[in-house]
């Protein structure tokens, strides 16, 4: 099985990763100094892989994520996605899906979707059909002429999701993009995530609080520690594909669950 | 329902009110003297709408409004984005324009007479200082109300500055920018009108000074139904364009 190859296995094939992050920290200025906020990740990620990142609260992973978008730079260390450097954010390459709230309220659903398009000045017809495919794609064809207050917040997200994917970028990095969601809401949209995912073959950096979450999306499960952020452990999920909401009640889900959490809650 | 019945009895306190004061005076139970009745008032308004003195009253007033306001609106715009863009700009002059919009700016007046006289440039730069610390708050509050994540986004997207500024800040400001609008009128129009009241040769706040201290309360009466109306009239049509503008907003 394809995602359960290791890392190493991945080097020796010399694939090009579709995320290259290395020996990366961060300091910021605090009001009492300098205070590091991440040190030394170095983190690959195969193409076409679904990566997810768990942490306790501040540990960084939101920062990583920015500077994996290109929208904040890190103190040293290099980050290559593709084989070429990320100095500034590139949405053909890297396509961001953000927390809830971040559609734009005086945008119709279709406009919002069209507006990395619209940016890049992309003719009307040519935008507007490829907005209607991603409105299709996460499920809410004849939606476009809605305003995101007359949305819920699934559908919310699934207007983000179509958004990141608008101009194909080959990564999609998400920023706890279901936080905000009912379980109930929250579990469906991983499911659909799983979907769209399968039909995209992106490679995914999906961060997220929930260690259920964690385990049924991930290939891979990357856990870091408090501040100052490091790499703890990486988990590689082996839990066949497609996934499918019977497997949360096995023995392998709970355990690798546990697993995850004994890292985190060991951690003061 | 419950809607149509709430303007049913607005409609209906309004003509209440309208035919009170008609009866009142006609009936002798208000000194018609100090409260002439509404058709007379009516008959007065159109007398003095005709009337030459009026028109040039009129003429000067409107300019003072419109000119001190095409100052103080972009002007004060300006200052509260780079109040609240600026940190360093913002950090010294915040609290200033917080002390001095506290102060009611009529005690002002004076200075401006004795440094602009008592003509156009007095009302305009008197309507100018009474309006402008109210648009800066306001487009401060305004650039506030912009949110962090809308700008992430665009900028994760590759926006430029000018795309970020067209197609975040301006439509997230809009309805904060249009409220502004509507409420600096009401400051512009005040100021222009009590620097009228106070001392000027010209101008409708002039005539109705003078209107009340000779006594002629139809023609008093007249002018303030015209103001009134004027003022409406903006603030509601500022409103509509608010509503249209901010569906999104509930």
């Amino acid at each position: 099985m394809q995602h359960m190859a290791n890392m190493s296995a991945v080097r020796d094939v010399s694939l090009t990763p579709a995320v290259d992050v290395r020996g990366l920290s961060h300091v910021y200025a605090g009001r009492e100094g300098a205070v590091p906020a991440l040190s030394d990740i170095a983190l690959e990620v195969p193409a076409g892989r679904f990566v997810v990142i768990v942490g306790p609260s501040g540990c960084g992973k939101t920062s990583l994520l920015m500077m994996l978008a290109g929208l904040r730079r890190p103190t040293s260390g290099t980050i290559l996605c593709d084989g070429r450097p990320i100095a500034k954010p590139d949405p053909a390459r890297v396509g961001v899906v953000f927390q809830e709230a971040s559609l734009y309220p005086w945008l119709t659903a279709l406009d919002n979707v069209e507006f990395p398009l619209a940016l890049k000045h992309a003719p009307r017809e040519e935008r507007r059909a490829r907005a209607e495919a991603m409105l299709k794609l996460v499920g809410l064809e004849g939606f476009g002429t809605r305003y995101p207050h007359e949305l819920s917040g699934g559908m919310k997200q699934r207007v983000s999701i179509a958004r990141g994917l608008m101009q194909d970028p080959p990564v999609l990095l998400m920023d706890e993009p279901f936080a905000a969601l009912d379980e109930q809401t929250r579990m469906t949209m991983g499911h659909e995530l799983l979907r769209i995912w399968s039909q995209t073959s992106k490679t995914v950096v999906f961060i997220t609080h929930s260690l259920t979450e964690a385990v049924y999306l991930a290939d891979e499960v990357i856990v870091m520690s408090a501040r100052p952020g490091r790499i703890l452990d990486r988990i590689a999920i082996d839990l066949p594909r497609p996934r499918t909401y019977q497997m949360m009640a096995t023995d392998l889900f709970g355990r690798l669950r546990e697993r995850i959490w004994e890292q985190i809650r060991t951690v003061p | 329902m419950r809607g149509s019945i709430i303007i049913l009895v607005r409609i209906a306190i309004l003509a209440a009110l309208l035919a009170a004061w008609e009866a009142l005076p006609r009936l002798g139970l208000v000194n018609p003297m100090l409260l002439p009745p509404l058709s007379d008032v009516l008959k007065t308004l159109v007398t003095i709408l005709g009337r030459a003195d009026v028109h040039e009253a009129l003429g000067v007033t409107t300019a003072e409004v419109v000119v001190a306001f095409i100052i103080a609106v972009p002007l004060g715009t300006a200052l509260g984005v780079l109040a609240a863009e600026n940190a360093y700009f913002g950090e010294i002059f915040r609290p200033m324009l917080f002390y001095v919009f506290s102060i009611p700016k009529s005690i002002f007046l004076p200075m401006f007479i004795l440094v602009f006289g008592i003509g156009f440039p007095q009302k305009v730069a008197y309507a100018t200082f009474s309006t402008i610390f109210i648009v800066i708050m306001s487009a401060s509050a305004a650039v506030e109300s912009v949110k962090a994540e809308h700008l992430l986004v665009a900028q994760s997207y590759g926006a430029t500055p000018a795309q970020i500024l067209r197609r975040v800040y301006l439509p997230s400001m809009l309805p904060i920018l249009l409220e502004a609008l509507r409420i600096s009128m009401i400051f512009n129009f005040t100021g222009v009108m009590i620097a009228e009241m106070y001392a000027a040769r010209t101008g409708i706040g002039h005539m109705i000074a003078n209107w009340g201290e000779n006594f002629q309360m139809p023609q008093l009466f007249a002018g303030v139904i015209l103001l009134a109306a004027a003022a409406m009239l903006f603030n509601e049509a500022v409103r509509a364009l608010e509503n249209r503008c901010s569906i999104w907003r509930t």
